[in-house]
């Protein structure tokens, strides 16, 4: 455990060896939660509520939502592909650790960085500036427990999306689409209520709304009951079940590649 | 007891006939035409505690190939290998816990991070406690002043530099066997001497056992007492250094640009020698690169001196060179009969 952890402390160490890039993702992001104000201002225009939400509950939904992507966004699938590709993987497999819990940490290092450089200066943006009043209730506990479902979600799927590489050589093309799908279906660019109802019912069966939709509800929703809550997060804990068991069985067949064909 | 056994191990790889142009590779994606490439075909060997063994032989020989099935990367196709008592692949993590490994080309050092901080990473990962630590660093920085790196991000250290810490870096947790492939890649004359009292050092002191592989006949000569030789998948020799450093020692290369060559220059060379040298063992002579032709020596035949005159009164040379036999011309020399 204390090696994975160390793993994790280094990986955050090296992210903030490229501390000039944090300023810029910060503007990106401060200009993606302008952009949405003004355009979910106009959406809105003079009804009070769409869709069960007010404007105010919207708006704290896409940009929670943004921050949440620039948290997340731990590059964990490139990092994978490029040490396949290049074949630096063989340094990793002559540690006595596991993979795939060896990329979890490095992408749980990566997370913190950017939660204390990108997603703390945001929130004091979004509060101070926006004056979006975050929910103070009971749902402010579970958020975090759900935000670490999500990460584990998130970075999981990484992890299979990156061993493709063992048969593909390079994966721009399936991460590319893997990043699309999951901005449209998970509620991280629109809240899920604003699909149609068939939509929404299908997309009520994926695991791509445990990652944001969720916990992103958590927040939104002050009124939920604690019952409420822990269904959403069984959900997410079964998600994150199948998610791991197909890492797992996609692992092993992957690195039969690697170590029957040679690296 | 010895330390590393294996027993008729072979590693085939499946690989792919690829075609030519755009059609070729086109076809390729449903192409089955596979041909089995023998990288490890048939090799016994076994190896004591405590032991530097030189792993050596040309390019594709299979020597990459055996180290990763003995560190536990790569499955063997048959044939049995033990590490400690255990079988690499399907104890992949026990294994990795007690040995060490430093690939010449790869760096196990994390890259931003100052060197200090890869060694407290190193030492969580194989749980080395605190007062071994301790005495690890204090050891490295006997050997090579690894304390004025530490505040030092890696990716400014000089390829020396970095070679020095990912050798000391492969020996902080005491392993019990440190594969080392091509540690003196790259370097220069200096460095390289540095990195063999390195290695000799930490061998002697901590009785660690080494598998050396390297291009460079002047680590096997400076470290090990026993090579093994490979060559396509197969063990050409395995013995003591000894007998085959009569080899690196009585041959020489020597390289002459001969003045106005054509055609006849060759076959006018070898009647030469001929008349002079007529044992098919003292000199043989290769046409390589451009202008060049190699005349390789065995100094107990034919006398460098001597050979040198002959041309020389028969042909105009431009320039010469006289170089240390290559990996390559050993494995030749060997095929020849040179250790029989």
């Amino acid at each position: 455990m204390r090696a994975y952890l160390s793993y994790a402390r280094g990986s955050f160490l090296s992210g903030l060896a490229y501390r000039s890039g944090f300023i810029f993702a910060i503007l990106n992001n401060l200009v993606y939660m302008t952009i949405a104000y003004f355009l979910w201002r106009s959406i809105f225009g003079d009804n009070q509520t769409l869709r069960g939400l007010t404007f105010e509950q919207t708006f704290l939904y896409v940009t929670i939502a943004s921050s949440l992507m620039v948290l997340l966004k731990t590059w964990t699938d490139w990092e994978i592909s490029w040490n396949i590709t290049s074949g630096s993987i063989i340094m990793s497999l002559v540690k006595p650790l596991k993979y795939q819990w060896m990329m979890m940490a490095q992408s749980l290092g990566f997370c913190l960085m950017n939660f204390l450089s990108i997603v703390v200066p945001s929130l004091i943006f979004l509060v101070f500036v926006f004056k979006i009043p975050i929910n103070t209730g009971v749902g402010l506990l579970f958020f975090p427990v759900a935000i670490i479902f999500s990460f584990i979600l998130n970075t999981t799927i990484d992890y299979i999306i990156g061993l493709t590489s063992f048969y593909t050589e390079s994966i721009w093309g399936i991460s590319s689409t893997k990043d699309i799908i999951i901005l449209f279906l998970s509620g991280s660019l629109i809240p899920l209520q604003f699909f149609p109802e068939a939509a929404q019912k299908v997309l009520k069966l994926l695991p791509f709304q445990a990652m944001y939709h969720l916990p992103l509800m958590m927040l939104v929703e002050p009124e939920q009951t604690a019952s409420s809550y822990l269904v959403s997060l069984s959900v997410q804990l079964f998600w994150v079940a199948v998610i791991l068991i197909l890492a797992r069985l996609f692992y092993n067949r992957a690195v039969k590649v690697l170590r029957v064909a040679g690296g | 007891m010895s330390l590393i056994e294996i027993q008729n191990l072979s590693k085939y790889f499946k690989v792919l006939n690829r075609r030519e142009g755009l059609r070729g590779a086109f076809l390729d994606l449903f192409s089955g035409d596979y041909r089995t490439v023998k990288a490890v075909d048939d090799i016994s060997f076994s190896i004591d505690e405590g032991e530097i063994v030189g792993y050596i032989g040309p390019n594709g020989a299979g020597k990459s190939t055996t180290i990763k099935m003995m560190t536990g990367i790569l499955q063997p196709t048959s044939g049995k290998i033990e590490v400690n008592q255990l079988e690499p692949y399907s104890n992949r993590i026990a294994n990795a816990r007690r040995m060490g490994v430093v690939f010449g080309q790869r760096t196990q050092l994390w890259w931003d991070l100052p060197v200090i901080e890869s060694f407290k990473i190193l030492k969580e990962i194989y749980e080395v406690d605190n007062e071994t630590f301790k005495q690890q660093m204090g050891l490295f920085e006997d050997l090579i002043e690894i304390k004025k790196l530490y505040p030092v991000q890696v990716r400014t250290l000089s390829l020396g530099q970095r070679m020095l810490c990912d050798i000391a870096a492969a020996f902080l947790h005491n392993p019990k066997v440190v594969f080392l492939d091509e540690p003196t890649i790259g370097l220069d004359v200096s460095v390289k001497a540095k990195i063999r009292d390195v290695i000799r050092e930490l061998n002697h002191t901590q009785n660690i056992t080494i598998i050396l592989t390297t291009h460079d006949l002047g680590d096997i000569e400076a470290l090990c007492q026993r090579i093994i030789i490979i060559d396509k998948g197969k063990i050409l020799f395995d013995g003591p250094v000894q007998r085959v450093n009569q080899l690196f020692g009585v041959y020489r290369t020597l390289k002459a640009q001969i003045f106005d060559f054509n055609q006849e220059t060759l076959p006018r060379l070898n009647a030469l020698i001929q008349t002079k040298f007529p044992d098919p063992d003292a000199v043989h002579i290769n046409q390589s690169e451009d202008f060049w032709t190699d005349l390789i020596i065995n100094q107990e035949k034919a006398p460098l001196r001597e050979v040198l005159n002959l041309i020389m009164s028969e042909f105009a040379l431009e320039d010469i060179r006289i170089v240390e036999i290559s990996m390559e011309n050993v494995v030749q020399r060997i095929y020849d009969g040179a250790l029989l």
